[in-house]
Protein backbone atom coordinates (compact mmCIF):
# COMPACT_ATOMS: atom_id res chain seq x y z
CA UNK A 1 0.00 0.00 0.00
CA UNK A 2 2.53 2.49 -0.97
CA UNK A 3 3.23 4.81 -4.32
CA UNK A 4 6.78 4.87 -5.69
CA UNK A 5 8.18 8.30 -6.38
CA UNK A 6 7.29 7.76 -10.77
CA UNK A 7 3.48 6.72 -9.24
CA UNK A 8 3.03 9.65 -7.05
CA UNK A 9 4.12 11.83 -9.78
CA UNK A 10 2.07 10.31 -12.06
CA UNK A 11 -1.18 10.37 -10.19
CA UNK A 12 -0.47 14.09 -9.70
CA UNK A 13 -0.43 14.88 -13.35
CA UNK A 14 -3.58 12.68 -14.05
CA UNK A 15 -5.71 12.13 -11.42
CA UNK A 16 -5.29 15.49 -9.43
CA UNK A 17 -4.61 17.70 -11.68
CA UNK A 18 -7.46 15.90 -14.00
CA UNK A 19 -9.82 16.34 -11.59
CA UNK A 20 -9.04 19.73 -10.32
CA UNK A 21 -9.24 20.90 -13.92
CA UNK A 22 -11.92 18.82 -14.78
CA UNK A 23 -13.80 21.59 -11.25
CA UNK A 24 -12.60 24.51 -13.14
CA UNK A 25 -14.18 23.46 -16.14
CA UNK A 26 -17.47 23.07 -15.03
CA UNK A 27 -17.31 26.18 -12.40
CA UNK A 28 -16.03 27.93 -15.62
CA UNK A 29 -18.39 27.01 -18.44
CA UNK A 30 -21.16 27.05 -16.18
CA UNK A 31 -19.96 31.00 -15.65
CA UNK A 32 -19.28 31.43 -19.08
CA UNK A 33 -22.60 30.13 -20.51
CA UNK A 34 -24.76 32.20 -17.91
CA UNK A 35 -22.94 35.29 -18.25
CA UNK A 36 -26.21 36.99 -20.25
CA UNK A 37 -27.86 40.30 -19.87
CA UNK A 38 -30.71 38.75 -20.16
CA UNK A 39 -30.13 35.93 -16.95
CA UNK A 40 -28.90 38.46 -14.73
CA UNK A 41 -29.23 41.50 -12.78
CA UNK A 42 -26.11 43.93 -12.42
CA UNK A 43 -25.53 42.91 -8.83
CA UNK A 44 -26.10 39.30 -10.12
CA UNK A 45 -23.34 40.11 -12.14
CA UNK A 46 -21.14 41.56 -9.98
CA UNK A 47 -21.61 38.21 -7.54
CA UNK A 48 -20.44 35.82 -10.12
CA UNK A 49 -17.79 37.90 -11.78
CA UNK A 50 -15.35 37.04 -9.15
CA UNK A 51 -15.90 32.75 -9.26
CA UNK A 52 -15.93 33.59 -12.92
CA UNK A 53 -12.34 34.81 -12.87
CA UNK A 54 -11.36 32.14 -10.10
CA UNK A 55 -12.59 29.48 -12.72
CA UNK A 56 -11.11 30.44 -15.84
CA UNK A 57 -7.63 31.64 -14.24
CA UNK A 58 -7.79 28.03 -12.00
CA UNK A 59 -8.14 26.36 -15.28
CA UNK A 60 -5.46 28.16 -17.16
CA UNK A 61 -2.96 27.78 -13.89
CA UNK A 62 -3.73 23.74 -13.48
CA UNK A 63 -3.56 23.32 -17.41
CA UNK A 64 0.36 25.01 -17.25
CA UNK A 65 0.88 22.86 -14.31
CA UNK A 66 -0.44 19.50 -15.74
CA UNK A 67 1.35 20.46 -19.00
CA UNK A 68 4.63 20.94 -17.56
CA UNK A 69 4.66 18.09 -14.66
CA UNK A 70 3.50 15.79 -17.56
CA UNK A 71 6.57 17.09 -20.10
CA UNK A 72 9.24 17.53 -17.79
CA UNK A 73 8.35 14.87 -14.93
CA UNK A 74 6.91 12.28 -16.16
CA UNK A 75 7.36 11.62 -19.61
CA UNK A 76 11.11 10.95 -19.56
CA UNK A 77 10.84 8.47 -17.27
CA UNK A 78 8.13 7.31 -20.27
CA UNK A 79 11.02 7.35 -22.86
CA UNK A 80 14.16 6.71 -21.24
CA UNK A 81 16.01 3.79 -23.50
CA UNK A 82 16.67 0.89 -21.52
CA UNK A 83 20.08 -0.67 -21.18
CA UNK A 84 21.17 -4.27 -23.06
CA UNK A 85 18.72 -6.56 -22.00
CA UNK A 86 16.84 -4.49 -19.37
CA UNK A 87 13.53 -5.51 -18.26
CA UNK A 88 11.40 -3.64 -20.38
CA UNK A 89 8.54 -2.94 -17.63
CA UNK A 90 10.57 -0.14 -16.54
CA UNK A 91 10.63 1.36 -19.69
CA UNK A 92 7.29 2.06 -20.77
CA UNK A 93 7.45 3.20 -24.64
CA UNK A 94 10.12 0.57 -25.23
CA UNK A 95 7.48 -1.94 -23.71
CA UNK A 96 5.06 -0.67 -26.18
CA UNK A 97 6.69 -0.81 -29.29
CA UNK A 98 8.26 -4.09 -29.10
CA UNK A 99 4.74 -5.52 -30.19
CA UNK A 100 3.01 -4.62 -33.12
CA UNK A 101 -0.11 -5.56 -30.84
CA UNK A 102 0.79 -2.43 -27.93
CA UNK A 103 3.12 -0.07 -30.52
CA UNK A 104 -0.33 1.78 -31.22
CA UNK A 105 -0.29 2.96 -28.09
CA UNK A 106 3.24 5.01 -28.54
CA UNK A 107 2.92 5.63 -32.52
CA UNK A 108 -0.69 7.18 -32.29
CA UNK A 109 -2.17 7.65 -28.52
CA UNK A 110 1.22 9.13 -27.02
CA UNK A 111 2.72 10.95 -29.75
CA UNK A 112 -0.98 12.91 -30.25
CA UNK A 113 -1.42 13.34 -26.41
CA UNK A 114 1.80 14.64 -25.71
CA UNK A 115 1.65 17.45 -28.44
CA UNK A 116 -2.43 18.27 -28.26
CA UNK A 117 -2.04 18.25 -24.21
CA UNK A 118 -0.22 21.66 -24.97
CA UNK A 119 -2.81 23.21 -27.13
CA UNK A 120 -4.94 23.50 -23.48
CA UNK A 121 -3.26 25.57 -21.46
CA UNK A 122 -2.47 28.56 -24.64
CA UNK A 123 -6.84 28.28 -24.68
CA UNK A 124 -7.50 28.67 -21.46
CA UNK A 125 -4.98 31.27 -20.96
CA UNK A 126 -6.63 33.70 -23.40
CA UNK A 127 -9.62 32.89 -21.98
CA UNK A 128 -8.94 33.75 -18.13
CA UNK A 129 -7.36 36.84 -19.90
CA UNK A 130 -10.90 37.88 -21.90
CA UNK A 131 -12.29 37.37 -18.49
CA UNK A 132 -9.95 39.35 -16.10
CA UNK A 133 -9.42 42.03 -18.58
CA UNK A 134 -13.45 42.63 -18.98
CA UNK A 135 -14.30 41.46 -15.55
CA UNK A 136 -18.08 42.45 -15.06
CA UNK A 137 -18.18 44.31 -18.76
CA UNK A 138 -18.04 40.39 -19.74
CA UNK A 139 -21.97 40.54 -19.95
CA UNK A 140 -22.49 43.44 -22.45
CA UNK A 141 -19.77 41.84 -24.92
CA UNK A 142 -21.53 38.81 -26.22
CA UNK A 143 -18.92 38.01 -29.00
CA UNK A 144 -16.08 38.39 -26.53
CA UNK A 145 -18.22 35.70 -24.61
CA UNK A 146 -19.28 33.30 -26.98
CA UNK A 147 -15.54 33.50 -28.12
CA UNK A 148 -14.30 32.56 -24.58
CA UNK A 149 -17.17 29.48 -24.33
CA UNK A 150 -15.95 27.87 -27.28
CA UNK A 151 -11.81 27.96 -26.61
CA UNK A 152 -12.87 27.12 -23.54
CA UNK A 153 -14.45 23.93 -24.65
CA UNK A 154 -11.74 23.43 -26.97
CA UNK A 155 -9.00 23.58 -24.44
CA UNK A 156 -11.25 21.02 -22.67
CA UNK A 157 -11.47 19.01 -25.65
CA UNK A 158 -7.22 19.37 -26.35
CA UNK A 159 -7.05 17.87 -22.11
CA UNK A 160 -9.82 15.63 -23.00
CA UNK A 161 -8.31 13.66 -25.78
CA UNK A 162 -4.44 13.81 -23.61
CA UNK A 163 -6.33 12.85 -20.68
CA UNK A 164 -8.03 9.85 -22.15
CA UNK A 165 -5.09 8.33 -23.89
CA UNK A 166 -2.76 9.12 -21.06
CA UNK A 167 -5.36 6.68 -18.57
CA UNK A 168 -5.08 4.40 -21.44
CA UNK A 169 -1.77 3.77 -22.02
CA UNK A 170 -0.74 3.64 -17.97
CA UNK A 171 -2.98 1.13 -18.17
CA UNK A 172 -0.86 -0.78 -21.25
CA UNK A 173 2.31 0.23 -19.95
CA UNK A 174 2.62 2.04 -16.41
CA UNK A 175 4.90 4.77 -15.53
CA UNK A 176 6.09 2.50 -12.16
CA UNK B 1 -9.87 46.26 -38.62
CA UNK B 2 -10.73 49.04 -36.31
CA UNK B 3 -14.09 49.48 -35.41
CA UNK B 4 -16.43 51.04 -32.32
CA UNK B 5 -16.26 49.73 -29.08
CA UNK B 6 -19.65 47.95 -27.97
CA UNK B 7 -21.72 49.28 -25.25
CA UNK B 8 -19.34 51.71 -23.53
CA UNK B 9 -16.99 48.55 -22.56
CA UNK B 10 -13.02 48.33 -22.78
CA UNK B 11 -11.49 48.43 -26.56
CA UNK B 12 -11.53 44.30 -27.19
CA UNK B 13 -7.87 44.70 -28.66
CA UNK B 14 -5.80 42.95 -26.11
CA UNK B 15 -8.39 40.06 -25.70
CA UNK B 16 -8.37 39.92 -29.59
CA UNK B 17 -4.57 39.77 -29.38
CA UNK B 18 -4.67 36.80 -26.74
CA UNK B 19 -7.31 35.20 -28.72
CA UNK B 20 -5.37 35.07 -31.83
CA UNK B 21 -1.55 34.51 -29.89
CA UNK B 22 -3.52 31.22 -28.77
CA UNK B 23 -4.54 30.00 -32.06
CA UNK B 24 -1.34 30.70 -33.58
CA UNK B 25 0.56 28.80 -30.78
CA UNK B 26 -1.63 25.50 -31.62
CA UNK B 27 -0.49 25.76 -35.09
CA UNK B 28 3.52 26.64 -34.28
CA UNK B 29 3.26 23.56 -32.70
CA UNK B 30 2.12 21.47 -35.92
CA UNK B 31 4.05 23.33 -38.28
CA UNK B 32 7.27 22.35 -35.78
CA UNK B 33 6.10 19.02 -35.23
CA UNK B 34 5.63 18.37 -38.89
CA UNK B 35 8.86 20.35 -39.64
CA UNK B 36 10.80 17.29 -37.56
CA UNK B 37 8.88 14.74 -39.18
CA UNK B 38 10.26 15.70 -42.63
CA UNK B 39 13.44 16.52 -40.85
CA UNK B 40 13.76 20.12 -41.68
CA UNK B 41 14.33 20.86 -38.14
CA UNK B 42 16.17 18.02 -36.34
CA UNK B 43 15.52 16.59 -33.11
CA UNK B 44 18.75 17.11 -31.55
CA UNK B 45 18.03 20.94 -32.45
CA UNK B 46 14.63 20.60 -30.92
CA UNK B 47 16.37 18.84 -27.49
CA UNK B 48 16.02 22.02 -25.79
CA UNK B 49 16.41 19.83 -22.30
CA UNK B 50 19.96 18.57 -23.25
CA UNK B 51 21.17 21.64 -25.31
CA UNK B 52 19.90 24.48 -22.64
CA UNK B 53 19.65 22.12 -19.56
CA UNK B 54 16.56 22.74 -19.19
CA UNK B 55 15.62 19.05 -17.76
CA UNK B 56 16.60 16.14 -18.06
CA UNK B 57 15.50 13.24 -20.85
CA UNK B 58 12.61 15.33 -22.39
CA UNK B 59 14.34 15.25 -25.80
CA UNK B 60 13.09 17.21 -28.99
CA UNK B 61 9.65 17.50 -27.32
CA UNK B 62 11.22 20.06 -24.73
CA UNK B 63 12.11 22.49 -27.89
CA UNK B 64 8.78 21.81 -29.72
CA UNK B 65 6.34 23.13 -26.40
CA UNK B 66 8.94 26.02 -25.66
CA UNK B 67 9.07 27.51 -29.10
CA UNK B 68 5.30 27.13 -29.48
CA UNK B 69 5.06 28.82 -26.33
CA UNK B 70 7.55 31.74 -27.28
CA UNK B 71 5.36 32.23 -30.26
CA UNK B 72 2.45 32.33 -27.93
CA UNK B 73 3.81 35.52 -25.85
CA UNK B 74 5.58 37.11 -28.67
CA UNK B 75 2.39 37.13 -30.76
CA UNK B 76 0.22 38.21 -27.22
CA UNK B 77 3.10 40.99 -26.78
CA UNK B 78 3.02 42.22 -30.19
CA UNK B 79 -0.64 42.25 -31.04
CA UNK B 80 -1.32 43.44 -27.72
CA UNK B 81 1.23 46.68 -27.73
CA UNK B 82 -0.45 47.31 -31.83
CA UNK B 83 -3.87 46.74 -30.98
CA UNK B 84 -3.77 48.70 -27.00
CA UNK B 85 -6.91 51.03 -26.44
CA UNK B 86 -8.45 49.88 -30.09
CA UNK B 87 -11.61 47.84 -30.96
CA UNK B 88 -11.01 45.48 -33.76
CA UNK B 89 -13.05 43.36 -35.95
CA UNK B 90 -13.20 40.86 -33.31
CA UNK B 91 -15.25 38.44 -35.22
CA UNK B 92 -12.34 37.93 -37.77
CA UNK B 93 -9.84 37.72 -35.69
CA UNK B 94 -11.68 34.95 -33.29
CA UNK B 95 -12.23 33.16 -37.19
CA UNK B 96 -8.50 33.30 -37.85
CA UNK B 97 -7.59 32.03 -34.49
CA UNK B 98 -9.89 29.18 -34.88
CA UNK B 99 -8.21 28.58 -38.61
CA UNK B 100 -5.02 28.23 -36.53
CA UNK B 101 -6.03 26.48 -34.39
CA UNK B 102 -8.00 23.54 -36.51
CA UNK B 103 -4.60 23.49 -38.59
CA UNK B 104 -2.74 22.90 -35.48
CA UNK B 105 -5.14 19.90 -34.52
CA UNK B 106 -4.85 18.79 -38.16
CA UNK B 107 -0.91 19.11 -38.03
CA UNK B 108 -0.79 17.58 -34.66
CA UNK B 109 -2.74 14.35 -35.50
CA UNK B 110 -0.22 11.17 -36.18
CA UNK B 111 -1.75 9.66 -39.00
CA UNK B 112 -0.82 13.48 -40.93
CA UNK B 113 2.19 14.36 -39.69
CA UNK B 114 3.50 10.63 -40.90
CA UNK B 115 2.60 11.90 -44.13
CA UNK B 116 5.64 14.22 -43.76
CA UNK B 117 8.24 11.58 -42.32
CA UNK B 118 11.23 12.11 -43.81
CA UNK B 119 12.48 8.56 -45.73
Amino acid sequence: MALTDREGWALIHGLVFGALFLLAFGGGFAGLWSLREKFLTAEGVAERTPRLLIGTVGMAVIAWLTVIVGTWVVYPWYRAVPPEGADLTDYPKSLLIASPTTADWHNFAMEWKEHVAWFAPFLATAVAFAVAYYGVQLVRRSDVRRAATTFFILAFVAAGIAGLFGALITKAAPVA
Amino acid sequence: MSSQPANDTKPNGPVAAAFIAAGAASFALGLIVVLNEAKILSGAFLDFAKNYGIGSGVGPLSGKVILSTIVFLAIWGILGFIWRGKEVNFGRAFAAALVFLALGFVLTFPPVFDLFLAK
